[in-house]
């Protein structure tokens, strides 16, 4: 009987350090696979099997706890100028994973220097537009006349005479073409919106574009980089970017 | 009173016979497995970074770590290239780049660059200043908080009034009976006789501030009573009595909630920043000693 205790003794003992040593291995386990997130180049997570599941599931609940207040679930709101983030349309940089990183930790206009901050909208009624460089004003005529242009460009204008006068201003006085591009095309490194695409930040009506020229936008951004571990910023990062790659098996 | 052990346990101890040695050695191993839980957790916690470089750092310069986020938005904004893409001595320049950048910083708060650069101190100041507005941005106030605020501040958000007008000057010393005329002749319709139209808001509709830098304060201030059909009272200025003929007067109007909800959205940030500079500033002169001569 007592040989019998001492076995039941040494049996509980051998469980017990097993299952304290598996334990640390799947502590360890699951460390390096956090590890790995925050060490692989970010680009590369979404195609990384081993890793994407984790970062997903990881940024999911991230974006829900920091993001979702705003962003809801990514589809946006023009009427808050909140981007849709499932459409595959990106004003700043390309929807790289490395890109979105940047925004969740240092934002857009959020007041940090390391952000998103190069241009905003000019309020073209208003005696100075743009702080950071001299543009002139416009008449309510001109922001008229630039609207049609922009009508124009997809095939809604309703004064031909008045989008030639738009066109004018776009590439002279007004200097629209100094962020949008000659073509209209926006350029990402800065956050111009393209002129030419069907993606509208506020929305693409001849009322809408009326108040963006003359009263400007500059959306925000908060910078997240004091609230959340690197970990956590990237794997959001994963998971907004997954919200527009759609990688095998994602579901928002 | 406790029985001895037999004499041949010393010899053969075996983990299965009941003992003191037994207890002691399994305390024993469950204080290192205890200790190495516990030193796991302690030397690798973020904050420590006792051993080696952390996952998220690319390197450890005087336990200062260099973010590997930045050296990835290192390689971007140098060369335009992500982690994998750089090549080795891309990797090795940007990195060497961020260590001398660490260093220098660290030797320059040695040399007490904070204390005798001019450029120093204004860069700390704006960005505290900075930290305190990243803070307010932060709080992503709701659409309740942002619509008592825009109620609070409804004339802030209203929109740039327009108007059109024509703008005739008589000549200087001209007769009140002349003036009348004229002014008749506008209110009619017709043109105005011994009166010509000035340059001024030639162009058609102009937003008020515009009006205003063209007409001047006074001559605006008369115009922008002015409903659309109205002749002014005659405005006698240096260079002659002014009679302006309105033709449109869009007043500035508050705009709705939801057109401005992004400027709502700035005005609040930008006063909550203001708040909270103004707290700061109170926090840090009261926990400061400051000790001001006599006189001063």
């Amino acid at each position: 009987m007592p040989q019998r205790a001492a076995g039941l003794w040494v049996g509980a003992t051998l469980i017990m350090v097993a299952a304290m040593i598996g334990a640390l291995v799947m502590v360890g386990n699951a460390r390096s696979v956090r590890d790995r997130i925050v060490r692989r180049d970010p680009d590369l997570i979404l195609a990384d099997t081993s890793l994407a599941p984790t970062a997903i599931a990881i940024g999911r609940e991230g974006y829900v706890k920091h993001c979702s207040s705003c962003h809801g679930q990514g589809k946006g709101d023009r009427s808050r100028g909140i981007p849709d983030l499932t459409d595959g349309a990106f004003l700043y940089g390309t929807g790289q994973v490395g890109e979105i990183e940047q925004i969740v930790l240092h934002g857009i206009r959020a007041h940090d220097s390391r952000g998103w901050q190069l241009a905003s909208m000019p309020a073209y009624a208003h005696p100075r537009p743009y702080a950071a460089e001299p543009i002139p004003p416009m008449s309510p005529g001109q922001i008229r006349d630039v609207v049609q242009l922009l009508l124009r460009k997809h095939g809604a204008e309703t004064d031909p005479a008045a989008a030639d006068r738009g066109a004018r201003l776009y590439a002279g006085s007004g200097g629209c073409y100094d962020c949008h591009g000659q073509d209209g095309a926006g350029d990402n490194a800065i956050g111009a919106p393209s002129l030419v695409g069907d993606a509208w930040l506020y929305g693409g009506s001849p009322e809408t574009l009326t108040r963006t020229l003359a009263y400007g936008r500059a959306g925000v951004s908060p910078a997240f980089d004091r609230f959340l571990t690197p970990l956590e910023a990237r794997a959001i990062a994963v998971y907004v970017a997954a919200l527009s790659q759609h990688p095998p098996g994602f579901r928002p | 009173m406790n029985t001895p052990l037999p004499a041949a346990s010393a010899d053969s101890w075996s983990l299965a016979r009941p003992g003191a040695r037994r207890s002691l050695i399994l305390c024993a191993l469950g204080a290192v497995l205890g200790l190495a839980v516990a030193g796991l957790g302690l030397f690798s916690a973020r904050g420590t970074r006792t051993s080696g470089v952390p996952a998220e750092d690319i390197a450890v310069v005087n336990q200062v770590p260099i973010l590997l986020s930045d050296y990835v938005l290192q390689l971007r904004t140098l060369y335009d290239v992500s982690l994998s893409q750089a090549t080795p001595g891309q990797k090795r320049a940007a990195l060497d780049s961020m260590i001398r950048e660490e260093l220098y910083v660290q030797r320059g708060i040695e040399l007490g660059m904070q204390s005798d650069t001019v450029e120093v101190r204004a860069a700390l100041v704006g960005a505290v200043e900075e930290q305190t507005a990243a803070d307010a941005t932060m709080a992503q106030p709701g659409d309740e908080d942002l619509r008592h605020y825009y109620d609070r501040h409804r004339g802030d958000f209203a929109s740039e009034g327009k108007m059109t007008l024509a703008d005739y000057v008589l000549p200087a010393g001209s007769s009140p009976a002349a003036v009348g005329t004229a002014r008749a002749a506008l209110q009619s319709g017709g043109a105005p006789t011994g009166a010509r139209r000035t340059g001024a808001m030639a162009d058609g509709e102009e937003f008020y501030f515009a009006a205003r830098i063209h007409l001047g304060d006074r001559l605006f201030a008369a115009a922008q009573v002015l409903n659309a059909g109205q002749v002014s009272p005659p405005v006698v200025m240096p260079d002659g009595i002014h009679l302006l003929v309105m033709q449109t007067n869009v007043q500035p109007l508050p705009a709705p909630y939801g057109d401005v909800r992004d400027k709502v959205l700035a005005a609040y940030v930008t006063a909550q920043t203001a708040i909270l500079a103004a707290a700061n500033e109170r926090f840090l002169r009261k926990r400061a000693d400051i000790q001001i001569a006599k006189g001063y």
